[in-house]
């Protein structure tokens, strides 16, 4: 289900003939010493680190608006989102930019952008929905590649704010 | 016939009809006698017809068809205006109007036939003729056909035309030179929908065969669509009258075309003009100068201007296409905006440069102006519907009202005239039901039987006003007290501190309604808060004034534009925020001496009022840089008749801004309304001094 639901509906990226055989491009980013991918079809823009303006009253997690060549886009911390420590901004850290069909677009500060990975879904190991803990969980998977793990975010649950 | 492509002029025309037939529906009930009027239906109806039936909509062609047939008979006589009629009429407009917003939506007209209207319809017409002889109908109209064809047949056309000695002398001079001069008749088919369209491409036709010198109507009138259906041109040409009938043959829906040359001698103020003395020659090169020349000189007092029809001078816009515009302007303001923070760095710069940048904001400045006119429109396109809604009212609640209207042709906003509909709906609808009394009251309390509702609409500065004012009952300030404490809004105690201005405040609240019994125009109690919250969302605001017994007054107060305002830049703990302009009463300096606590509540006391203190400081959650006993900026902001004194840090000045919405992440910061990007590119908050009051 998890893998139909990630190729519905939209081409396949990397040209295999096979609806099974369809491989995902992610791009991996790392927060603090973990590695997550995220779906590439979903990013519109990768930008450098700039001055965030503030919002109040909003979510600590939200960290504020950016200019992004004329328009007004939010941002929001992945690390204080999933729970981790805050972000100590360096010069690798970047803004990727996240187009979503319901929120309109939306910021996520990650720690380093590191390289494209494609996936295929033998390489992708879907995670059995744990939610017992009342903890939610950003991760709809693991991707394998090259010996190394790659936690896959869940993008509807990482952007989904309760007040929207 | 793939006819798609006039959908969207179809529904415009057709909608354009519709309104035009409500308001002459509504003078025919007050004059019924006028034959104006009629005429102006019937008109209205038979094009309606001819646009449903060339756009296949069959449906909405038999019920326009209908009626067509009645406003004949009125116009001939044969029936009179009743009251019953009328009522079926304006059904048979809702039912038409059902067409039209099924064509929006879907294209199609949808399957009701609204039988029993046409039926309705059809008895109006055989009442008459069971009364009277069978109808002369048809002899009329086929009496009206034959005067036409009478006419055609009689004298060519182009022999009723009143040339002037000018025009004439162009014509001698091009038939010495052994070119033809032809007068043609076209008669465009009853049925084509773009009149104009058609006869623009029958005029570039003939241009390429000839020279058109004389058209009547003239060019601009054809181009307007004000003729009938035909219209006459003379042209000169080297090519035989047949190519050059062929040629305006050749655009569709035109019905005939007839041509022959001109006898000079046969054309109505035909004076023999002595240019022998001109070599031929000049006079055919003259003559062309001589004919531009005139088109420039008689201009439009005399609109007989030959040749290529300028382009129309209205043009229909896509409103994305403007919005694409105006956000354009935005950008250059945006980077205009830039030039100007970066020159004022630069303490080098010559001269020259900021003459530049002066020169430069002034364009912009006047480039938005132009561009912000042309999203205006008139508030007319919303408030004509209005005396048609109140004349139903009037029926469904048995109460007599007249609805004044004033300043139809106020302008506002695009975006502010397409929301703006509901909320005064609501406001009439509520002035007419609760506002007004029965006639007996009136009467009793020595007033007009019929009762005035005015909807008055006005420029005000950077605002545009507009009044819903009623003669009738005003609010029982007791009595909304009185369902207030009913309702668990408020304590008994709280509703004898009430002031008057507080009570009728609790109208605005959600579910609040006085009517006593839920009728079909109001009282769900759905209405005064949803008005507010609509004119709050498109940053306006509303009050009412009431006398108890004299009436009430509903203002609406909207800005003129959304998108870009004139904004005092502030900073309150280093960082920058914008306050608009229009909600700004004055900046102070205030020693903290002045600060008096009320309630433990900080105010000041300046200049007779008591106005309480907002620091903004802490609204925002962040520190001030000032220390506590440095005086303080106070920037004075106005809400209706309320004060309120934000304390901020420092100032910057004042700056036109662009407002950009902060998206659905940002939402819950209900004092923040928006985001704007300065010059240097970050992004400055908007702070909405309404919501801080």
């Amino acid at each position: 289900m998890e893998q139909l639901n990630i190729t519905n509906g939209l081409p396949a990226i990397g040209g295999e003939q096979k609806g099974s055989l369809e491989t995902i491009q992610y791009i991996v980013i790392r927060l603090g010493a973990e590695q997550y991918g995220i779906d590439i079809r979903y990013i519109d823009n990768i930008v450098r680190m700039q001055k965030i303006t503030r919002v109040p009253k909003v979510p600590e997690y939200l960290r504020g608006v950016i200019n992004l060549r004329g328009e007004v886009i939010p941002v929001m911390s992945l690390r204080l989102k999933m729970n981790l420590p805050a972000d100590e901004y360096s010069k690798s850290t970047r803004i990727i930019i996240l187009k979503l069909e319901q929120q309109g677009n939306i910021g996520v500060i990650v720690d380093q952008v590191n390289e494209v990975v494609t996936l295929t879904p033998n390489e992708i190991e879907k995670i059995a929905y744990d939610n017992k803990e009342g903890k939610v969980n950003f991760i709809n998977g693991v991707g394998k590649y090259k010996g190394e793990l790659i936690s896959l975010l869940d993008l509807n649950t990482v952007t989904l704010d309760e007040n929207v | 016939m793939d006819v798609s492509q006039y959908l969207e002029i179809f529904l415009d025309e057709t909608k354009e009809h519709l309104q035009n037939l409500n308001t002459q529906i509504l003078a025919l009930e007050a004059d019924s006698e006028s034959m104006d009027t009629v005429n102006e239906i019937f008109r209205a109806a038979h094009s309606l017809k001819g646009m449903a039936g060339t756009m296949g909509y069959k449906r909405m062609q038999n019920l326009t068809h209908d009626m067509e047939n009645v406003f004949s008979e009125v116009r001939n006589g044969n029936i009179k205006v009743k009251p019953e009629m009328i009522d079926v009429l304006f059904q048979c407009l809702d039912a038409l109007e059902e067409y039209n917003n099924n064509i929006q939506e879907t294209a199609d007209e949808g399957t009701n036939d609204n039988e029993p209207l046409i039926k309705q319809l059809n008895d109006i017409l055989n009442s008459k003729k069971a009364e009277e002889a069978p109808a002369p109908k048809k002899k009329t109209s086929k009496k009206s056909a034959a005067k036409d064809v009478g006419q055609e047949a009689d004298v060519p056309k182009w022999y009723d035309i009143a040339f002037d000695s000018s025009q004439l002398r162009v014509m001698k001079a091009a038939m010495k030179q052994g070119k033809n001069v032809y007068g043609i008749n076209v008669v465009v088919q009853d049925t084509c929908i773009l009149k104009a369209a058609r006869a623009f491409l029958v005029f570039k036709s003939i241009e390429e065969k000839g020279e058109i010198i004389v058209s009547v109507p003239s060019a601009q009138d054809v181009e307007d669509e004000r003729f009938d259906k035909d219209f006459t041109l003379v042209v000169i040409s080297e090519n035989s009258v047949e190519e050059v009938i062929k040629a305006a043959e050749n655009v569709s829906e035109i019905a005939e075309v007839t041509g022959a040359a001109i006898e000079l001698e046969k054309t109505k103020n035909y004076q023999p003009i002595d240019d022998d003395d001109v070599p031929t020659k000049d006079v055919v090169t003259a003559s062309g100068v001589a004919t531009v020349d005139e088109k420039k000189a008689k201009g439009p007092e005399k609109k007989q201007t030959p040749g290529k029809p300028i382009v129309n001078r209205t043009v229909r816009v896509d409103i994305e296409k403007l919005d694409v515009l105006m956000n354009l302007v935005s950008e250059l303001i945006i980077a205009k905006n830039s030039l100007v923070s970066a020159s004022g760095q630069e303490q080098s710069v010559n001269s020259g440069f900021n003459e530049q940048i002066e020169y430069l904001e002034s364009v912009t400045t006047n480039l938005h102006e132009s561009v912000m006119k042309v999203r205006m429109v008139p508030i007319e396109s919303v408030v004509n519907k209005f005396p048609r809604m109140i004349r139903d009212l009037s029926k469904t609640l048995d109460k007599k009202m007249e609805l004044y209207m004033t300043g139809e042709e106020t302008e506002l906003d695009r975006t502010v005239v397409d929301e703006i509909g509901d909320p005064l709906m609501h406001l009439l609808r509520n002035s007419a039901d609760h506002g007004l009394e029965s006639a007996e009251v009136r009467e009793q309390r020595g007033k007009s039987p019929t009762g005035s509702i005015f909807l008055d609409a006005y420029q005000d500065g950077n605002n545009v006003v507009i009044e819903v004012r009623d003669d009738g009952n005003g609010i029982d300030v007791e009595g909304v007290k009185k369902k207030a404490i009913e309702r668990n809004v408020i304590t008994p105690e709280q509703a004898a501190n009430m002031s008057e201005k507080d009570a009728i405040n609790l109208l605005f609240l959600p579910s609040f309604s006085t009517a006593k019994k839920v009728t079909d125009v109001s009282g769900r109690g759905v209405g005064l808060d949803v008005v507010r919250s609509k004119i709050e969302s498109l940053s306006g605001e509303v009050e009412v004034k009431t006398k108890l017994g004299e009436g009430s007054t509903w203002t609406i107060r909207l800005p003129l534009t959304l998108a870009i305002i004139q904004a005092l830049m502030v900073v309150v703990g280093g960082e920058k925020y914008a306050i608009s302009l229009g909600s700004i009463q004055t900046i102070e300096d205030i020693s903290p001496s002045e600060i008096k606590l009320v309630q433990n509540e900080e105010v000041i006391h300046l200049r007779g009022t008591v106005i309480p203190l907002v620091r903004l400081s802490k609204v925002l959650d962040i520190e001030s840089t000032k220390s506590a006993d440095e005086n303080l900026v106070v920037v004075i902001v106005k809400k209706g008749d309320k004060l309120a004194g934000l304390v901020i840090d420092d100032l910057i000045g004042q700056q036109e801004i662009v407002i950009k919405s902060l998206g659905k992440y940002m939402k819950q910061c209900k004092f923040i309304s928006g985001a704007t990007i300065l010059g240097d590119g970050e992004v400055a908050l908007i702070i909405d001094a309404n919501a801080l009051i």
